[in-house]
């Protein structure tokens, strides 16, 4: 199984059971260790408003259901009315990765971090997206700096 | 016809040539009676031929692709949730651009009604990317500025989002600007093709294409000088004349249109030529687009599609088939209305309809709607930046003939407040500086996050359908390129900060051609050393160039470019006081890249397309890419914020409560030219450009002309402040301009800059205590 693959999209906080986890893939060079934020799952900020997350429900019901121009479309409706939320940004860049579009991934991820203030699960998740972007684009230094720093975010 | 009749006057040589060769007879000639039968022959295997290409010509055209379909541009869907900034004043603009309609009470898709902040609707359904939207019946009320609350009225429940039917704001025609909504025969009314029958082809479903009774009737009416109700033409002849033929009345023509009426009722059976005749069928003009088929009419004169078509609008229709202007139904509505009771009496007549029903219906109004908004496109500029983008991923033939889709970024509320604020300032400002109507002007308006183009204006003429300067006016950008060359240097957060000290000194360099060539200062004066904070905020001139000339022509075409901007930047210094060439929409590039706090955001006119099944074609999805650390772009956008504090493009700070920030840039060139401003909140960019065809000096500088058009729209808009990316390697401080160093509120003057940590003064001023941080 790719490590793609165990990106799973998971989008609501609402609908967590549809949301599995890390258990059967391959280890990478790009995986983080002990402390990874693989498994534990990035949920809405506190901020979000009722609009979004029912957005947000919208579009992880059409993931599950493998529509995912549909989640696409509920997941823009969802960032235009929060430009600035940075974990809207991160399942967008999830997103891309699931679609193979690595280089929008990591712009996505980049643009969260940008907005994640001091969100240290949510950048460090970013940055896993970042390195396994790089890591598929076949840039390997840039793979191994995005590591450095999800081992700097996690220690 | 003039010159058909001065023809039959005098005969043509190659004819009367012709004539005398056959008057000639050779003593060897056949008696002539002998002959017929090889003519005859001739002329009968002359006419099979005939036929049969006749008959492939329609065989393919009708079995083929029977109707090109425009491309139906859409602006972007309203999206309804409480809190979202809108007046009830705004949303009924809205619901006025989708052709809803105000009742007492609304029955049915696209009526409303409104009590104070209070409205009831129903929606349409409408078929987006994601799926199809059924009609909702909503219930909204208004608090001040805001969506207070949104309820679905069928179940009385709360609701978090509503998305309207997106306006449709154009379309992409063909040629002869055709537009038509396909339809099929079992969607048409059954009293549409009753009263087709029996106004335009009694005998429809009898004849063989040919009606030789209606053809007598029709010629002794003619004989006899009296007007008559039916014509000749069954449905089928009318059908071929509008599909192959011209309008043309002669001999030749009318002889083609009765063969292939045959031919068509040889190959296709009578519904498929009733279905092709409603789809056909021409029934008006709306400015350069013409309506045709009933489909697309009955959106037009009645907004609702045809299944919700009342016996009178049906009748209406009909009776318009003989004359769409003559029976326009708003330059002659009696007219019409008068052969639209003609045409109640023939269904009548005909047993489609009872007397009863014709009286009682002849009682009520034309019933067409008055407030057309849709039609032909009323946004020409920003239709021709739809129509590139698509150029680029489609050809030209399937955008006018494939009934695409198109979802825009085009927000009508936005473009109608950056509309009245050209219309007022763009006047003002030519009258002020005597420019006789020659001062133009191209403005663009986006998101700053998504890149999406909100609203465009090309001309002061702002419905303007021809030169469209926000893509084709390429302009020298004055000081617009400042920040790209202060960027470039704060990129090396060690070597240059906001408070690095540059020399503004006279500076004299060779130009272009060798020559020597000394940038002044607009204020004609020299500032000595000064911080490179106030070299920006100011706009200096020779502290810019040398600045430039210290990082290298390359390194700052590097910066434009990551920016956005793909195009040669020429390698000479004018370039650094903005000597390059570019468009509003590539100035927005640059800008945009800036605004989104380092990521290059691709400008976006297009959303989604769709087919004309309504299927998923392609997607113009958000894309970020970084393209520059957020710190540096920190640290120029608090110069450029710097700017509208107390730079030039402070004196628009008036219009917006006091706190509210801005970041922006103004342009000015050589003799007053152009004038420029670019400027962002943290949800608009907004780019002006004023300045004249023939590059003529205007009198206007970037602040005293672009910015208040500028400053203008984004208080309409009520943008609001700029809020910067977060960054822990990032601190914001109050400077003391005096001393540069960190001050407070006790300085009397102090500017608000962004530092790389570390890189910040260590001391405080003395007006803030002194000692060290």
């Amino acid at each position: 199984m790719s490590i793609k693959s165990n990106l799973i999209i998971c989008f609501s906080v609402l609908v967590l059971a549809a949301c599995t986890g890390v258990t059967e893939r391959e280890k990478s060079a790009f995986d983080v260790g002990n402390g990874s934020t693989d498994d534990q799952k990035i949920l809405p900020g506190k901020n979000t408003s009722k609009t979004v997350l029912a957005l947000l429900q919208s579009a992880n019901e059409a993931a599950r259901t493998g529509k995912m121009h549909r989640a696409e479309s509920q997941l823009e409706r969802a960032l235009r009315i929060e430009p600035r939320n940075p974990t809207l940004w991160h399942y967008m860049a999830k997103l891309r990765l699931h679609q193979d579009r690595h280089g929008e991934a990591a712009g996505m991820a980049a643009k969260s971090n940008a907005l994640a203030g001091r969100d240290k699960k949510l950048r460090t998740d970013n940055w896993r997206i970042i390195a396994h972007a790089r890591h598929q684009q076949g840039d390997i230094k840039g793979a191994q700096a995005a590591q450095e720093k999800i081992q700097s975010l996690v220690n | 016809m003039a010159r058909r009749i001065s023809r039959k006057r005098r005969p043509s040589p190659r004819r009367s040539r012709l004539k005398r060769l056959l008057q000639r007879r050779s003593p060897n000639a056949k008696p002539r009676w002998q002959q017929w039968p090889y003519i005859l022959g001739g002329l009968a295997g002359l006419f099979l031929i005939y036929t049969i290409a006749l008959d492939i010509i329609i065989r393919v055209s009708f079995e083929g692709k029977r109707w090109a379909l425009p491309a139906h541009v859409y602006a972007r869907p309203l999206e309804l949730y409480p809190g979202l900034k809108l007046t009830a004043e705004q949303f009924t603009h809205e619901l006025e651009v989708l052709g809803y309609r105000y009742t007492y009470k609304p029955n049915e898709p696209g009526t409303y009604t409104r009590q104070s902040d209070r409205f009831y609707l129903i929606t349409r359904a409408f078929q987006f990317w994601d799926g199809k939207q059924p009609s909702q019946h909503l219930e909204i009320t208004f608090d001040h500025k805001e969506v207070e609350s949104l309820r679905d009225a069928s179940n009385d429940k709360s609701m978090s989002i509503a998305r309207m039917d997106p306006p449709r704001i154009g379309g992409i025609y063909p040629a002869h600007n055709e537009d038509r909504i396909l339809i099929k025969l079992q969607q048409a009314p059954s009293y549409l093709t009753g009263a087709l029958i029996s106004v335009e082809d009694r005998n429809f479903y009898n004849h063989i294409g040919l009606d030789w009774r209606a053809i007598a009737r029709a010629v002794w009416v003619n004989l006899r000088g009296s007007g008559g109700l039916q014509g000749g033409s069954t449905l089928t002849q009318q059908l071929i004349k509008n599909f192959f033929l011209s309008n043309e009345r002669t001999l030749w023509r009318k002889a083609n249109e009765a063969i292939m009426a045959i031919l068509l009722e040889w190959h296709y059976g009578k519904d498929e030529i009733l279905e092709a005749y409603l789809n056909e069928v021409y029934l008006g003009q709306d400015k350069g687009r013409a309506i045709h088929g009933f489909g697309l009419a009955s959106h037009f004169y009645f907004d609702k599609p045809i299944e919700r078509l009342n016996l009178a609008e049906v009748a209406a229709l009909v009776a318009m088939i003989r004359g769409p202007g003559y029976y326009h139904p708003y330059r002659h509505p009696d007219r019409l209305l008068q052969r639209r009771n003609l045409v109640l009496d023939l269904m009548a007549q005909q047993g489609v309809i009872t007397v009863a029903q014709a009286n009682s219906t002849k009682q009520s109004a034309l019933g067409v709607i008055q407030d057309r908004k849709k039609g032909a496109s009323s946004y020409p500029a920003f239709m021709e930046l739809v129509r590139r983008q698509l150029k680029q991923d489609y050809r030209e033939k399937d955008l006018t003939s494939e009934g695409l889709k198109i979802f825009t970024t085009f927000d009508p509320r936005i473009q109608t407040e950056v509309e009245a604020s050209v219309k007022n300032l763009v006047k003002q400002l030519d009258r002020s500086r005597g420019l006789h109507n020659t001062l133009q002007t191209a403005v663009l308006v986006t998101s700053t996050t998504s890149g999406e183009v909100l609203a465009l204006v090309g001309d002061r003429d702002a419905r303007y359908a021809g030169f469209n300067r926000v893509l084709d006016a390429r302009r020298p950008i004055g000081s617009l390129i400042k920040p790209a060359v202060y960027l470039t240097a704060l990129q090396d957060a060690e070597r240059f900060t906001a408070l690095s000290r540059i020399s503004d000194e006279p500076i004299v360099l060779k130009g272009r051609q060798g020559e020597s060539w000394s940038p002044k200062n607009y204020d004609g004066e020299s500032h000595g050393e000064v911080p490179m904070y106030q070299a920006l905020v100011k706009s200096y001139n020779q502290a810019t160039v040398r600045l430039g000339m210290q990082l290298g022509f390359g390194a700052i075409a590097d910066t434009i470019e990551d920016l956005g901007v793909k195009q040669n930047i020429p390698a000479y210094p004018s370039m650094l006081l903005g000597a390059v060439e570019m468009s509003p929409l590539q100035v927005a590039r640059m800008y945009q890249t800036l605004a989104s706090g380092g990521f290059r955001t691709p400008i976006r006119s297009i959303r989604e397309v769709l087919t004309v099944e309504g299927k998923p074609l392609q997607r113009y999805s958000i894309r970020v890419e970084q393209v520059r650390d957020v710190n540096s772009i920190h640290v120029i956008n608090s110069i450029l914020q710097e700017v509208m504090r107390s730079g030039t493009g402070r004196s628009v700070q008036k219009r917006f409560p006091s706190k509210r920030a801005f970041a922006g840039k103004t342009g000015t060139t050589d003799d007053l030219r152009d004038s420029w401003f670019a400027g962002f909140g943290s949800d608009y960019l907004g780019v002006v450009w004023l300045g004249t065809d023939d590059n003529q000096p205007t009198g206007l500088t970037g602040s005293s002309g672009a910015l208040h058009i500028w400053g203008d729209i984004m208080s309409r808009l009520d943008s609001q402040s700029l809020l910067p990316h977060i960054s822990e390697q990032v601190e914001n401080l109050a400077i003391d301009v005096e001393s540069s160093l960190v001050g407070n509120e006790d300085c009397e003057q102090r500017v608000y800059l962004s530092f790389v940590k570390g890189t910040a003064p260590k001391n405080y001023a003395d007006c803030a205590g002194g000692g060290t941080r």
